[in-house]
């Protein structure tokens, strides 16, 4: 992966698109639970990427892409939380179906019911969202991208023992919201 | 540890926070007491339910978008790296020209080497000449000093 970044960095379109076409369903994911709409979210990761390009060869490392296009990703969502045109917090009252993604959630391809598959998705989602920004950008880097704590803290430009602190209280509060499942899936065990 | 002191820190520990000694303490505590044991399961299986969650891919077309914007702008990212690099040099290479030019006089004649015949009245007229003209064009800053190191050996 760091080869490819490496090419693009030296003005190579098509490594770019490799680029994008391995990072851009992070960063589209993460700036979903950012920002309420999904074309917000589209144009956010757009710019992102532009963005990207345009400051490539000021990335020293190669191996620091992932953290360093997230913390671009951020920046973004930050200012268009400044000039009002973003919400970064969202609250349950406030919760739809139309922001929250549709990729259903990764099963271990037992009979299990897609309707039930669907909710449950549709929870966890509710309970990401109804935690504060920086925990639920935390959460999303870690859980669903696989980000190393370092990588995160780059990226969100904190110190790694506060990420771990925002990863532990969102533990906490996404065990409270989501118990019913949680117990359950202990059952079904 | 009792019960109360391991509660808050149990979150803290299923995501890897906790080190050495806590760590040690909360395991032990934890592997004798089925209340926070049955806890810390729960939070790690919290953990594990969020994990199935997929990632959502960006809309179709914004690759398209994203590679014309590129290209309007005209020009990779290396090679505005490559430019950029270029002017700091021709802005350098201007700057010591320049100091050359003007204290080069100086120095020679501090160190008791001879001065040679109008040399700073050609200095100034090189200089004026070379600034009025050209500004803009790195390659004159070459051609200037070709000219007064000329016009110093024709004095010679």
């Amino acid at each position: 992966m760091q080869a490819v970044v490496v090419q693009a960095r030296s003005g190579s379109v098509e490594a770019f698109a490799e680029v994008y076409r391995i990072y851009q369903a992070g960063v589209y994911t993460f700036i979903l639970s950012q920002v309420r709409e999904p074309e917000l979210a589209a144009d956010l990761t757009q710019q992102t990427f532009v963005r990207a390009w345009e400051s490539l060869h000021g990335l020293r490392q190669a191996g620091a892409f992932r953290g360093w296009l997230h913390r671009i990703a951020a920046n973004l969502v930050r200012d268009e939380v400044k000039s009002g045109r973003a919400r970064l917090e969202v609250t349950v009252g406030q919760l739809t179906d139309d922001n929250t993604p549709q990729t259903p959630i990764a099963t271990d391809g037992g009979p299990e019911d897609a309707a039930l598959r669907s909710e449950l998705r549709r929870q966890v989602w509710s309970a990401l969202k109804s935690l504060p920004a920086e925990q639920r950008g935390a959460v999303v880097m870690h859980h669903l991208e696989g980000m190393p704590v370092s990588e995160i803290a780059q990226a969100m430009g904190v110190r790694p023992g506060t990420v771990m602190s925002r990863l532990a209280r969102a533990r906490e509060a996404l065990r409270k919201r989501l118990s019913q499942y949680v117990e359950a899936e202990a059952r079904d065990m | 540890m009792t019960c109360d002191q391991v509660r808050p820190r149990l979150a803290d520990y299923a995501v890897g926070a906790l080190r050495g000694r806590e760590r040690a303490r909360l395991l032990n505590h934890v592997g004798a007491c089925a209340s926070c044991g049955a806890e810390l399961e729960a939070l790690e299986r919290t953990g594990a339910l969020v994990s199935r969650l997929s990632l959502e891919s960006a809309p179709t077309g914004a690759w398209e978008a994203i590679c014309h914007r590129i290209r309007d702008e005209g020009g990779g990212s290396a090679r505005r790296g490559w430019g950029r690099a270029l002017a700091m040099a021709g802005v350098a290479l201007a700057v010591l020209i320049v100091a050359l030019i003007t204290f080069l006089p100086t120095l020679q004649r501090e160190s008791g080497s001879p001065v040679m015949p109008q040399a700073d009245e050609d200095i100034q007229l090189t200089m004026e000449a070379h600034l009025a003209a050209v500004w803009s064009a790195p390659l004159a800053d070459a051609a200037a000093v070709g000219l007064h190191l000329g016009s110093v050996e024709d004095d010679s």
